[in-house]
């Protein structure tokens, strides 16, 4: 119980860190540019104006998103041990563990919060605009988090032996893309033989499958996240948040 | 030995995620050897791809299409008489070859196989505008191949059949299960009531219309479908009953 509560303490510190952040006003961007495009796509896209919103929307709110988490996975750690405040943590029975599932935990709830402002802002403009809301709008959303729960991770574990945030968001914005084209890597991994196929199966691997998340795609068709789903996703967080545990664990504070 | 459990634990958790999405993912996507960028629009097609945005491309690359369709292909200048009343004439309602219509609609599907409107949209646009049946049956087909319970594609593939046929009854009755659905592209509704029109049947006509003119955000297809009302309004009584 101990655990947990101090696991909720850094989570709590951390969301409310993050939220206060005058980065986090980025949705305010994304509220202009959904506007600015909810005119154009009016002109253009005419019968088909509720879809191209849609659209847009969605994968502009993930991109927000994802540069808000990214940013603060790669700049939290970083910046605690710049500012002494990690010294002061450790100081306190408090186990490295239980510090990082909370910061952790802290970041994919500032993403969630973001990703429900964008929505609930997105959904307000297409009811402005006379539509209801899309098919499978609530399982896109939760795509985009487990999406960003998986990099958010995974760029933890990056600013921890990378040399600056710039190159923590770099590193993880270069494993973002490689995840999106995971059936491409699987098809050519098909197609080629001997070393070639041995180097797509390996990166099969080692970069997760974002498509698997990906139903703002899949909407129309079978939009429901399986099972499967969260269990991938649970698995890389967990070998992420393990691999950076084993980082943190040697570093000394 | 316990410096190595972590790295471990690490490792296995993350080789778990990979095998769960091995085993369960299929892409419902077409492979990258079926992408042929038609014009300019590599990157894109790399975008739609490395961000997972296929769905936002194909809307892009599906308004490029309508783009292309709604720009006039040719003008012809005539002279009347003495008086150099000169008259121009560019091809409207479709006219014209488009030679990369189908090239850019299957693009379309290439990208996103699951937007049934711009296939209904485009095989309808060569089938009935541009008299291209068998370019709209390849598209339908290479539709029906990624969406294979798609029952508006193979009404709109008997319609074709029976614009072969010259059969306009059999083709508005075709159609006519597709006109309510939210997919139904406004320009195959204006394909039924047309036809219907031209078969005597004009109460099925009038109702057309008066859908395109309340659900209808194109304002050129509303203004000529109030036209056709009106048009069909002046009537005589008898007309207007069903044939």
């Amino acid at each position: 119980m101990r655990i947990l509560r101090l696991i909720r303490a850094v989570a709590a510190n951390s969301f409310s860190e993050s939220v206060r952040h005058r980065f986090f006003t980025l949705f305010f961007v994304f509220a202009c540019t959904a506007i600015y495009a909810s005119v154009l796509a009016g002109v253009m896209a005419v019968d088909q104006e509720a879809r191209v919103l849609t659209d847009f929307g969605l994968a502009f709110m993930e991109l927000t998103a994802l540069a808000y988490a990214l940013f603060n996975a790669a700049s939290v750690l970083p910046k605690e041990a710049e500012t002494k405040t990690i010294y002061l943590v450790f100081s306190r029975p408090v186990p490295r563990w239980a510090y990082l599932a909370g910061k952790l935990a802290g970041s994919l709830l500032t993403s969630a919060l973001m990703l429900a402002v964008m929505g609930a802002m997105h959904l307000l403009l297409l009811k402005v605009r006379g539509f209801g809301v899309p098919p499978c709008y609530a399982w896109a959303l939760a795509g985009s988090l487990l999406k960003l729960s998986v990099i958010t991770s995974f760029a933890f574990f990056v600013s921890l032996f990378s040399t600056s945030a710039v190159s923590t968001m770099v590193i993880s914005g270069v494993f973002w893309t490689a995840g999106h084209f995971a059936s491409e890597t699987r098809f050519l991994a098909e197609q080629s033989g001997g070393v070639k196929a041995g180097v797509f199966k390996a990166a099969m691997w080692l970069i997760p499958n974002f498509q698997l998340f990906n139903t703002r795609d899949a909407a129309g068709a079978a939009c429901a996240l399986g099972p499967a789903a969260f269990l991938s996703a649970a698995a890389w967080v967990c070998g992420a948040y393990l691999a950076a545990l084993c980082l943190i664990s040697k570093k000394e504070f | 030995m316990s410096r190595f459990v972590l790295p471990a634990a690490a490792l296995l958790a993350w080789s778990a995620g990979a095998a769960v999405s091995g085993s369960y993912y299929r892409s419902p996507f077409p492979p990258p050897s079926e992408i042929h960028t038609p014009a300019d629009g590599a990157a894109g097609d790399m975008f739609a791809l490395a961000f997972g945005a296929r769905r936002l491309f194909a809307d892009v690359w599906f308004i490029r299409l309508m783009q292309y369709y709604g720009t006039p292909e040719f003008c012809e200048h005539e002279e009347h008489g003495t008086d150099a009343h000169a008259h121009h004439h560019c091809g409207e309602n479709g006219e014209g070859k488009y030679p990369e219509f189908l090239a850019r609609s299957r693009h379309v599907l290439e990208i996103d196989p699951g937007f049934t409107m711009a296939a209904l949209y485009a095989a309808g646009s060569l089938a009935f505008n541009m008299g291209r049946q068998a370019e709209a049956e390849e598209l339908l087909h290479y539709a029906l191949k990624y969406s294979p319970k798609e029952w508006k594609y193979l009404k709109v593939l008997a319609a074709i059949g029976y614009t072969k046929a010259d059969d306009p009854a059999a083709v508005a009755a075709a159609i006519a299960p597709i006109l309510k659905d939210p997919d139904c592209p406004v320009m195959l509704k204006q394909q039924a009531a047309f036809l219907n029109k031209k078969i005597g049947n004009y109460p099925a006509a009038a109702a057309i219309y008066a859908d395109i003119a309340a659900t209808s955000r194109d304002t050129a297809y509303v203004r000529n479908a109030e036209r056709e009302l009106e048009k069909l309004s002046r009537l005589p009584p008898v007309k207007r009953k069903s044939p």
